[in-house]
């Protein structure tokens, strides 16, 4: 028997079981949007993209929604218009909870039970529907609550995985809790008590009333929250957006676009998130090498360059290294390592302790331990400076920005999506259309005269734009000072949205672009504190953890 | 920089520091072009200027009188505010506005970095960002519905709260039934009721049935409009199918909407025949980029013939059952229901004003319009409609691709030249 599909936890799923349904929460993260982008626009909800994608790959037969968004009102059409499923039904359900509300729910339920039993060609069974109704499973002890968008099975495994409590998935679909309606004498008046509880349940976003959520953050158990949102639904980036200040426990935001393509990418935003759940480490808790004498090894495996720090363990610096990473991470690390122990008169053996960190992090052999780039930047910020608070790092493949707590921890962190505007790759793809180099496009923009506007916040676009400007007889300088103002206006945003505050120090290869610099400063009205090591802090924040280790 | 692009840097950098400032130098600039447009009306026909006016003095009006203001979504039935000498201003005029101005980029960002997802459609977001900024005034109360998006939902409850003012929300059931309208008609009713708690003023019932008359007038009489349209040159841009929508809408019911369809009826009439294309247009129009306003700049070679933003509000209904008129405009809304319903629609539309081709905006965030475009496309092209998938952003210049969005566009229209 095909299982009848749902998407929404207002859909009555012990109704469908009471006509001898298998109700089956649609889950699943596809590897791409293929075949939905054929029949619908690209820029639906990813999670509207992974329903029409199911259904025309013929993995779902039989589908019940609600008119929860646009997205799936979207969802509904393009299937309704494709003919592949046994059963499409699309039940309406208001926004708000009152008893209109209610009597309109009754009424949908009435016509979904009279259109599922004739194409089921089975009747309503009370025992059935009443033995569907299943208690709350929740953690018991603290734990962490994954909110917001829906999150398909893989990407909630994978933070279950990585979160060091347990985690519950409460997110969109999956937080269902409808309470048991009375036994009441007929069908009609069991429909309007099931309308009352289906509606009573803790409200989704969509809801006119959505004060009962607070019960959501409000739990003494919570120990952090992570907060996913998926690219073009809006519902939950709402309550993100008023959840970030408010929150006394750990908050991290997740965006994905509802593929498995993007897990590699979050699962470091996860890990960095997990490293800041763990108690520090205190001081004491140093290792030292047996012998007096101990040597730390801290490697960067970066999207461009691979930088190696080697400390003794008095945290002098060795050595320090940087390379490009080339075709591999796990042959770029090996150099870059090879290299450094060179530099410091050492043989891979005299090392007591290796932290590899960055991109290429999890594919280096040899490491001891793998750490986000996002901790490693902020341990090795504050051990070039103690009083910065505030890291930008762009580099080449994406930018972020980290806030530090006093001890070097990270309070906060956030990072650009996918796309490459404001990141060391946009400018490269800019200095190729201006024909400059990376050193000519990093200093030209400094001897500006006329305040030229990028506006086009699109790489391709923004690239469509420049030729423009070109073909306009722009200046060279003035137009590489508007892409470093659109580049500064992107890593502007990011630190506003961290609460960044100064001391705020730039890393990554863009610290070395003196015309971003110049207009980053403006953009956020604070001095950058550059170290001349400013590439070397994630690896030398991994080389200070093997020294903790 | 051009005089346009200095005023609006100048208030995007005020609002930063000084919203109440940055607020006076765009009533100054609106009403500046307000006596530009009077003193100089240029090719504009007579309803032109009035519609310009109309929707220009309600821009002034929220910023020289806030204290008259409600923030209402652009469905949202006006007629109570308008008998109460109350001045209702919708999120896309207001936007539209800003961006008009070329203001609209910092208000963007500020959205943005208070965490407002950047899918949300701009309009939205730049409303949100110019209410954090202080430039918006605060307004008495706010009125939304559900239709024609989840924007509303979203947005009119955020800046209840942030604006710590009363909230109406009505609620608009998917399905097109005699039940739902009475649903929607018994919360006007309640809204009503609810607009007399916040002003103290009770809702004038006689003066209410006035007043939904004269929208059903209005309504009716654009849709002579269209019915005499089919043919005709009627030269305008794409700035006037915004300013209609306002018109339209929040608008209607006003004397002024009247008067400006009245007087469109009268050069429909007398319009000399058409020469070049003419389009329906469905959802709003990018009307700042500018190799497009070119091309529909008074253009006697191509014009647009009608556009589903305008049209949307025709229905047959009795006013002398006010709130039953007002409910049906929104329950029987092309924009409600399935998109099917939007489609058939704009056939019927098509047909009545012989277009010779549909563009579809998809207009960045509009999940509704997005989700029906291939759609749209694949019905519209089976009934003999030539369809252009436009995408853009009608009010964010950052969306850029202006010469991409003109190139398609010109392409299309040379396919209809050449048919």
């Amino acid at each position: 028997m095909n299982p009848t599909c749902y998407v929404c936890k207002y859909t009555p799923t012990e109704l469908l079981s009471a006509y001898g349904g298998e109700p089956l929460l649609l889950d699943q993260a596809p590897e791409n949007f293929e075949r939905s982008d054929q029949v619908a626009h690209p820029n639906l909800c990813g999670f509207g993209k992974s329903i029409i994608q199911a259904v025309l790959s013929g993995q779902v037969k039989e589908l019940v929604l609600v008119n929860c968004c646009d997205s799936i009102r979207s969802v509904y059409d393009v299937l309704k218009e494709s003919g592949q499923l046994d059963f499409l039904y699309m039940l309406d359900l208001l926004h708000h909870q009152d008893g209109c509300s209610v009597d309109h729910a009754k009424g949908q339920l009435l016509a979904l039970a009279e259109a599922y039993g004739r194409y089921k060609g089975t009747a309503f069974d009370k025992a059935a529907f009443f033995a569907a109704f299943a208690g709350p499973d929740r953690p018991k002890g603290p734990y962490i609550a994954v909110l917001g968008a829906h999150m398909g099975q893989e990407l909630f495994s994978m933070t279950q995985a990585l979160m060091p409590l347990p985690a519950e998935n409460g997110t969109c679909a999956n937080n269902r809790n409808p309470a048991v309606p009375e036994d009441a004498g007929d069908f009609d008046a069991l429909m309007e008590g099931y309308a009352r509880s289906l509606l009573g349940q803790l409200p989704c976003m969509r809801m006119a009333d959505t004060a009962a959520r607070k019960t959501l953050y409000n739990d003494p158990s919570l120990a952090g929250v992570v907060y996913h949102t998926i690219k073009f639904c809006d519902y939950y980036g709402f309550e993100y957006a008023g959840l970030k200040d408010q929150l006394s426990v750990p908050l991290l935001k997740l965006e994905s676009d509802g593929t498995r393509q993007s897990q590699e990418q979050l699962r470091t935003r996860l890990e960095a998130f997990a490293e800041g759940l763990q108690p520090p480490a205190s001081a004491g808790e140093e290792k030292r090498a047996p012998s007096g004498r101990g040597y730390f090894a801290g490697i960067d495996s970066g999207s461009t360059t691979t930088d190696v720090v080697i400390l003794d363990q008095d945290k002098q610096v060795l050595a320090k290294v940087i390379l490009p990473t080339g075709a591999g991470a796990t042959g770029g690390a090996a150099r870059a390592l090879d290299q450094a122990l060179a530099q410091a008169g050492l043989k891979k053996s005299d090392l007591t302790a290796t932290v590899t960190t960055g991109y290429g992090r999890s594919v280096i052999h040899g490491g001891d331990k793998s750490i986000t780039e996002i901790t490693c930047h902020a341990k090795g910020a504050h051990f070039l400076n103690p009083a910065v608070r505030t890291v930008v790092d762009i580099g080449g493949q994406d930018s972020k920005v980290i806030r530090l707590d006093e001890n070097g921890g990270v309070a906060n962190f956030v990072m650009n999506d996918k796309c490459a505007a404001g990141t060391g790759r946009f400018l490269e793809m800019m200095a190729r259309t201006l024909e400059l180099s990376l050193e000519e496009i990093s200093t030209i923009g400094l001897s500006w005269k006329e305040d030229i506007t990028i506006s086009s916040m699109c790489t391709v676009f923004a690239d469509s734009e420049v030729v423009s400007l070109v073909a306009q007889n722009k200046a060279l300088p003035d137009i590489v000072h508007g892409l470093n103002r659109s580049v500064a206006a992107r890593a502007a945003a990011l630190f506003r949205r961290v609460k960044g505050g100064p001391v705020c120090m730039m890393t990554g290869g863009v610290a070395r672009n003196a015309g971003v610099v110049s207009a980053l400063e403006e953009a956020l009205g604070l001095p950058l504190f550059i170290h001349e090591d400013s590439q070397l802090c994630g690896a030398l924040g991994a080389a200070l953890f093997a020294l903790e280790m | 920089m051009n005089v346009i692009e200095t005023f609006g840097a100048k208030v995007g950098q005020l609002a930063q520091t000084d919203p109440e400032k940055a607020r006076r130098l765009l009533l100054l600039g609106f009403r500046a072009n307000g006596q530009k447009v009077r003193l100089f009306p240029g090719t504009r026909p007579r309803s032109g200027q009035m519609l310009f006016q109309q929707v220009n003095q309600s821009i002034i009006r929220c910023l020289a009188r806030p204290e008259q203001n409600v923030m209402v979504s652009l469905f949202t039935p006006c007629e109570m505010l308008l008998n109460q000498g109350l001045n209702p201003y919708s999120c896309e005029a207001f936007s539209s506005y800003l961006s008009g101005s070329m203001a609209e980029a910092p208000f963007l960002r500020r959205a943005e970095e208070e965490g407002i997802p950047t899918s949300l459609c701009s309009y939205h977001k730049v409303f949100i960002g110019a209410a954090q900024s202080g430039l918006m005034p605060r307004p008495r109360f706010i009125l939304s519905t559900s239709l024609a998006c989840d924007a509303n939902a979203l947005t009119f409850r955020y800046l209840s709260q942030l604006y710590d003012v009363p909230h109406f929300s009505i609620d608009v059931p998917y399905e097109q039934t005699e039940q739902a309208v009475d649903y929607v008609a018994g919360q006007l009713r309640k809204m009503g009721a609810w607009i007399q708690v916040q002003t103290g003023v009770p809702v004038d019932e006689a003066k209410l049935v006035q007043t939904v008359a004269r929208s059903q007038r209005t309504m009716d009489r654009y849709q002579q409009v269209l019915a005499n349209r089919a043919g005709k040159q009627i030269l305008g841009d794409l700035t006037d199918e915004l300013l209609r929508t306002a018109s339209l809408h929040f608008l209607l019911g006003s004397e002024e909407s009247e008067a400006m369809v009245d007087q469109l009826c009268r050069e429909v009439c007398s319009a000399p025949p058409a020469q070049g294309p003419q389009l329906l247009w469905l959802h709003t129009t990018p009307y700042w980029v500018p190799p497009l306003r070119t091309l529909f700049n008074r253009n006697p070679k191509v014009q647009i013939a009608a556009s589903d933003m305008s049209y949307e509000g025709i229905v047959e209904a009795d006013p002398n059952k006010p709130y039953d008129a007002m409910a049906r405009r929104l329950v029987f809304s092309p924009f409600n229901g399935p998109v099917e319903r939007r489609i058939q629609r704009a056939l019927e539309v098509a047909k009545q004003v012989n277009a010779d081709g549909a563009v579809w905006f998809c207009h960045w965030g509009c999940k509704h319009t997005l989700g029906g475009a291939q759609l749209a496309k694949k019905h519209f092209e089976a009934a003999g409609l030539p369809t252009l998938l436009l995408d853009g952003d009608s009010c964010d210049r950052g969306f850029g691709g202006e010469g991409q969005a003109a190139t398609r566009m010109e392409a299309f229209l040379e396919l209809l030249s050449a048919r």
